[in-house]
């Protein structure tokens, strides 16, 4: 039995006890691995961004997906072998996205770089580099001094297809067994003089009699959030039980009436799961945020977390989401496990309060499926457009009748994000809808009455003045999307179409090979 | 081929792929190595009444220093002395330091840090600029530049238009945080190891604080993880606690700031205000510009007089304005002072002219790209600035020109306007504002550098400059710029850390003027140890028995051989010169020294040549508006600049592309927001929104403008580090465009700067938000909106 998590960092385990840390201290305090950088300490820059590799589902090989690891704490990773940026480097010579980096001057002050290594890296495993792709890539990873666009270049020099494999520098015969069986094994490490704790269950029953025992403990899943509060409050929680890896939140159940998935999918997986039956929530998760935080948070955990401002809450209202509650009453033989549903709607009881009794977990979300008279569509108004908290968030679900040049809306749900304590429905524009035709006059004099019943506040991403006004103009924006008459309605339908005057006569900015010089084309020759 | 000219990597590029490269905070611990921890003040301001140290209790804490512990003196500042390292009596700003802590773990800080309470009387504090003027709270007197006659210029304009711009400042968001680490050495030295633009200004600060000379202070910077202005002076403090901290217990003491702090304590970029009124006739003529600049100072001057000089110095931008009246006030309020951020004041002034003219065109109904080039300074008369300095080697007329066949503007703008016509959802704007950067320090004797180039026996070289390398690719410039002058190949050269004992009273690495200063100074070193070199071989080269004569002048010099012109056939290896050199006694090193000739300025009488040359460039940019939500996509962004013969290409075309993103992030997302007292509550990336890999437009040409006459600049190239920041204005310009579109007939659509979602949402949902009144001038009977 062991008394300490095992990690595997470029290939070589490590034993470790003081797991209450993040993931960063450990490779740059402990192993000297400082390619790895520290900029933020809240997910939000990318400096850190290293490898994670995890046995799939199945078991059969090691899926690697890069994360922030200012905000990966040491007690996420048991059994995960992480690749960092030394480790990417091969033993002679450059990567191929390292060599076009260098060549395409996609680093100038090189402190971001790293972590742009690790994203561009993590992309090109298994697919060629297209650039709307290497955009999203690049989506958590921020630089001050490129501009980025010469690390597109680069991006665009290489051939992802011809890259390398994690797998031949980390034969996946020898590192799966034992990566396999330390994730699966239940792990408990204490440090009983400074009332330390942390749980690692093998199963859900398990999980759910420490928590019935540790009422109070940190459920750590994805650990997004809770990583940045221990960082900014330098205080880690002191016992945590970690249920990411639990087989029983990783299923995903599809029937006629319903999309029925596990708590602790990580939300990139949420956002390809969604994609045929909820576009709309699809890509509403690719603005949520960048690959490293959607590879590591979960639906449950932001569901768990309940921040008022969540983009995702205020479409799990109106598809009136149901979350399933899991507890146990038996301690002592922990395979009786009671469950119940509830509808999201009554999930939420005030500011990041919720009706979870102290002993339970959520470890299902089922989503009903869309019927052909209904429609759903999601809004976000942040201040950049992408990796950004949403000002304000909103949501769209609509029955109709009729005709398609003739629909009247039989039903409505509309739910807001970020204007009061919890995510609100707007019950009296609901209702304002319903009988309506669906016309832009018909949203206009629901967004007005919405907004009359909306008090937001004032704070860092916007007025309240703002706020209501967006609330108001939303209804007009919903109304477009769903119309689709909109021209370029659509936010995520990325470069506004250009007409009639693609540039032809200049010659944009485009790396043209990557031994070493590439001439701008436009440079005079001296 | 001279490698002058060449697309080279970054000499440094190959260790930030792999992770290599060291950052401060990548150097192992040393032994006995403390870390240092700053307590601040809890009240914007006031006055300390009382300091709790329990803290000093804490196992693991072995210091706490308060400004009773300085040896030397708190007092210091980079122009006028007005700083203290640790607050001692008055309390300027929220987060001041007071306290420093030095101890063995985080863990201990931390703790230690939980139980510190300092106890403050506050006192009023002032925050913006309108409360600093109520206030009469400046950090100095009022500057003026003027030409001509303003006053009886407006009175007989045809048209006039007045407004005010508010403009906000910028947090520099370099990666890596402000850092130092200070090892006390023999006989009271300490070096330092700084993250700084200026070593020899830590050097000082360092010095002056531990009471120590000059000499006893070693500063390195091997490079910095970004700087862009916030490490020209700021740097200073920190290294300064470090080296508190090392010379009170003996012991190396580290100190790296958290990306929270640095940006709640920190100085940021200048906000402006900007009052003006701008004069013209029918045709879009510019008759009259006057100007009153108010600037956010902080809390002492650091370099807030030279940025407003600057700002000044910008206001007229690329366009020749007969009478002109610029003003400039520096604030003084209680926040972190601010200080310099790349563009200097530049983009300030820039932005206020830039954008009284986009006015002038929607006043006119014409389009602003006419008015521009219109205005455009010329070769003939319309060429000297208002402060007297003539505009040569112009090329800002052909430059427009180029920009707007070939970015095919005006098919663009009809699309557009039909575009605003038909959309529902949508506003679309175009816009191209330009620039024109004085290039070389307004403060005359920063302008000089020195270099040292050491040539050692097996004919490798080894360069030191005073120029710090922060991303820009400064030291790979020098290299090329060695190697063609040693006549050795590249590979052979090798840059030091920038480090006060090898380069002494160094100016900061700023003013885009790094490769012009020290690579002139390498280049001066260079050419004397060339001369000395040439001389000698002429003499192993030459051939009496064949009648050929030492002839130095026709010795070459060239990737590592040398040989004699007249017998190419006999020639010898650079390491076989300079070994026979050093046998015969021949100096193989050299120190070099530049100082920029014919700058001068008299801020007194606001006349003056204050500049070498200019870097002249412009941008279009087009946007998209979301007429719901206010949210704006840069759609497309055309650039011609001006940087003549560039040195490296690949370089300045990353700090091109940079430059102007980061100029977009200051005109668009970046907003710096305060609470009641005095907090920044937009102090981390989470809150505070730099532009992202999305934020790049997705059609963005660069292109260079061919310029092969600047004869006056180094290898006539030109520096190019600040002016593509200037041309992000374009697309701020381009949303008051398509503002413009949606404004009702006879009004002037008006928007502050940056124009996030909630600017424009509010700008374009009314008019009727804004403290808006009609005004009547008499000349044109023309009603405008004046926002007060």
């Amino acid at each position: 039995m062991r008394d300490s998590l095992t990690i595997w960092v470029n290939g070589a385990a490590h034993n470790v006890r003081d797991v209450w840390r993040p993931l960063t201290d450990f490779l740059r305090a402990d192993l000297g691995l400082c390619g790895t950088k520290i900029v933020c300490v809240e997910g939000d820059c990318g400096s850190c961004s290293v490898l994670i590799g995890r046995p799939d589902a199945a078991g059969k090989q090691i899926d690697y997906a890069p994360v922030t690891g200012c905000i990966q704490y040491l007690y996420q990773l048991d059994g995960a072998h992480v690749v960092t940026v030394e480790g990417l480097t091969p033993t002679a010579g450059l990567h191929p996205i390292q060599a076009a980096m260098v060549a395409c001057h996609g680093a100038q002050c090189g402190f971001c770089t790293p972590g742009i290594v690790i994203a561009l890296g993590a992309l090109g495993q298994d697919r060629l580099c297209d650039s709307a792709e290497v955009r999203r890539a690049l989506v958590g990873n921020l630089c001050r001094c490129t501009g980025y666009q010469p690390i597109l270049e680069a991006a665009a020099a290489t051939d992802g297809l011809n890259w390398p494999a994690l797998t031949s520098r980390y034969p996946p015969e020898s590192l799966l067994p034992k990566l396999l069986t330390a994730a699966r094994e239940s792990l408990t490490v204490n440090d009983s003089a400074s009332g330390l704790l942390w749980h690692k269950p093998a199963m859900l029953a398990e999980a759910a009699a420490f928590k019935a025992a540790h009422p109070d403990c940190a459920v750590i899943c994805g650990g997004t959030d809770l990583g940045v509060r221990a960082n900014k409050t330098r205080r880690a929680p002191r016992v945590v039980l970690s249920i990411n890896h639990l087989p029983e939140l990783h299923t995903v159940k599809r029937t006629k009436e319903k999309l029925t998935f596990g708590a602790a999918l990580p939300l990139s997986r949420v956002e390809e799961l969604t994609r045929a039956d909820f576009p709309a929530f699809a890509a509403m998760l690719g603005w949520f945020g960048s690959p490293q935080i959607k590879n590591a948070g979960t639906l449950g955990g932001n569901i768990a977390n309940g921040s008022p401002i969540g983009d995702t809450m205020p479409g799990l209202f109106v598809l009136n989401a149901k979350l399933e509650l899991a507890s146990t009453t038996n301690t002592r033989s922990p395979s009786v496990i009671n469950t119940r549903w509830i509808n999201i709607n009554e999930f939420y009881a005030g500011y990041k309060q919720n009706v979870l009794q102290p002993g339970e977990l959520i470890t299902r979300i089922t989503l009903p499926l869309l019927r052909p008279d209904e429609s759903f569509v999601m809004l976000k108004v942040s201040k950049r457009r992408d990796l950004d908290i949403s000002t304000v968030a909103a949501a769209f679900w609509l029955r109709w009748a009729g005709p398609a040049t003739a629909r009247v809306i039989t039903a409505a749900r509309i739910a807001l994000g970020g204007v009061a304590a919890t995510i609100v429905r707007a019950p009296e524009a609901e209702a304002a809808l319903v009988g309506q035709p669906l016309s832009e006059a018909a949203f206009a004099g629901a967004g007005q009455i919405a907004r009359g019943r909306v008090q937001p506040l004032s704070d860092v991403r916007g007025s309240a003045e703002y706020r209501a006004l967006l609330v108001e103009n939303l209804f007009r924006k919903a109304f477009f999307e769903l119309s689709n008459t909109g021209t370029n309605a659509t936010e995520a339908a990325a470069p506004v179409p250009y007409d009639d005057f693609q540039s032809s006569t200049t010659i944009a900015i485009k790396a043209t090979s990557h031994n070493g010089s590439i001439p701008p084309s436009s440079i005079p020759r001296r | 081929m001279p490698y002058v000219g060449q697309n080279l990597p970054h000499d440094s590029a190959a260790g930030h792929v792999t992770g290599r490269s060291q950052f401060i905070d990548d150097a192992p611990p040393l032994r006995g190595e403390l870390l240092v921890e700053i307590v601040g003040s809890p009240v914007a301001h006031g006055r300390l009444t009382g300091i709790d140290a329990a803290a000093r209790a804490v196992p693991g804490i072995v210091a706490v220093f308060t400004a009773a512990d300085i040896p030397g003196h708190n007092r210091f500042g980079p122009v006028v002395v007005d700083e203290v390292l640790l607050a001692h009596d008055e309390l300027d700003y929220l987060g001041q330091p007071v306290l420093l802590l030095a101890g063995e773990t985080r863990a201990a800080l931390d703790a230690a840090k939980r139980l510190v309470k300092i106890e403050a009387a506050p006192l009023p504090p002032i925050f913006t600029i309108a409360a600093a003027r109520a206030a009469n709270s400046y950090l100095g007197p009022e500057r003026q530049i003027a030409r001509g006659d303003a006053t009886a210029a407006f009175a007989s304009a045809p048209h006039r238009i007045s407004g005010q711009l508010a403009i906000g400042g910028q947090e520099h968001f370099y990666l890596e945080s402000q850092a130092a680490i200070a090892v006390p050495g023999e006989f009271d030295a300490l070096t330092i190891t700084s993250s700084t633009q200026h070593p020899s200004e830590v050097q000082a600060v360092v010095a002056e604080i531990c009471g120590l000379p000059f000499n006893a202070i070693t500063v390195i910077t091997p490079r910095m993880g970004g700087g862009f202005g916030g490490k020209e002076t700021q740097g200073a403090h920190y290294a300064a606690m470090a080296a508190l901290v090392a010379r009170k217990t003996g012991r190396p003491a580290r100190i790296v700031l958290d990306r929270d702090t640095d940006m709640a304590i920190t100085g940021k970029r200048h906000p402006f205000l900007i009052e003006y009124e701008i004069g013209f006739d029918d045709a879009g003529q510019i008759l009259a510009y006057d100007a009153r600049l108010w600037s956010d100072g902080g809390c002492t001057t650091d370099l807030s007089f030279a940025i407003m000089e600057r700002a000044m110095l910008h206001s007229e931008n690329a366009y020749f304005i007969p009478h002109v009246r610029i003003r400039g006030q520096v604030c003084k309020t209680n926040l972190p002072s601010n200080t310099a951020f790349r563009g200097f004041g530049g983009p300030q002034g820039v932005a206020g002219i830039e954008n009284a003219i986009g006015e002038v065109a929607a006043y006119l109904g014409r389009d602003a790209y006419d008015i521009r080039q219109l205005n455009c300074y010329d070769d003939n008369e319309r060429n000297v600035t208002p402060y007297g300095q003539i505009v040569r080697n112009n090329t800002l007329p052909p430059l427009f020109d180029q920009l707007r066949a070939n970015c095919a503007y005006d098919a663009r703008r009809a699309a557009i306007t039909r575009f605003n016509q038909s959309s529902p959802t949508h506003l679309r704007g175009l816009a191209m504002t330009a620039v024109k950067f004085g290039i070389s320090f307004t403060k005359q004797h920063l302008n000089q550098a020195n270099a040292l180039v050491n040539i050692y026996t097996d004919g490798t070289v080894m360069v030191s400059t005073g120029g710090t390398e922060m991303g820009q690719g400064l030291n790979t410039r020098v290299r090329q710029i060695v190697a063609d002058a040693l006549g050795v190949t590249y590979d052979r050269v090798r840059m030091c850390a920038t480090n006060t004992d090898k380069n002494n009273n160094t100016s900061p690495t700023a003013a885009s003027a790094g490769t012009d200063l020290n690579g002139n100074a390498a280049l001066d070193a260079c050419h004397r140890l060339r001369a000395r070199l040439t001389e000698f071989a002429a003499g192993l080269l030459a051939d009496p028995a064949a009648g050929l004569t030492p002839s130095p002048g026709n010795i070459e010099l060239c990737e590592d051989r040398v040989w004699d012109q007249r017998n190419p056939a006999r020639a010898m290896t650079f390491r076989e010169l300079v070994t026979a050199a050093y046998l015969q006694r021949i100096s193989l090193g050299e120190r070099g020294f530049y100082a920029t000739p014919g700058v001068d300025y008299n801020r007194d009488t606001g006349r003056g040549n204050p500049f070498l040359y200019y870097t002249n460039g412009a941008a279009v940019a087009e946007v998209c508006l979301d007429r719901f939500t206010g949210m704006l996509r840069v759609t497309r962004v055309d650039l011609l600049i001006d940087i003549g013969l560039p040195i490296n290409p690949g370089l300045d075309r990353g700090q091109i592309t940079g430059g102007f993103i980061q100029g977009q992030g200051w005109c668009t997302t970046e907003e710096l927001k305060y609470g009641a007292n005095g907090e920044l509550l937009s102090h981390s990336p989470t809150t505070y929104k730099i532009p992202n890999v999305g934020d790049v437009p997705p059609i963005f040409n660069v292109n260079l403008f061919a310029n092969p006459d600047s004869e006056v600049s180094l290898k006539k190239s030109k520096a190019m580090g600040e002016p593509p920041l200037l041309l992000g204005i374009s697309v701020w310009a381009a949303v008051k465009d398509a503002l413009q579109a949606a404004a009702p007939p006879g009004t002037l659509a008006r928007l502050a700067l940056p124009a996030t979602g909630e600017e424009i949402l509010l700008a374009l949902g009314g008019m009727k938000n804004s403290n808006a009144k009609l005004v009547n001038y008499p000349q044109s009977g023309f009603h405008l909106v004046v926002k007060d």
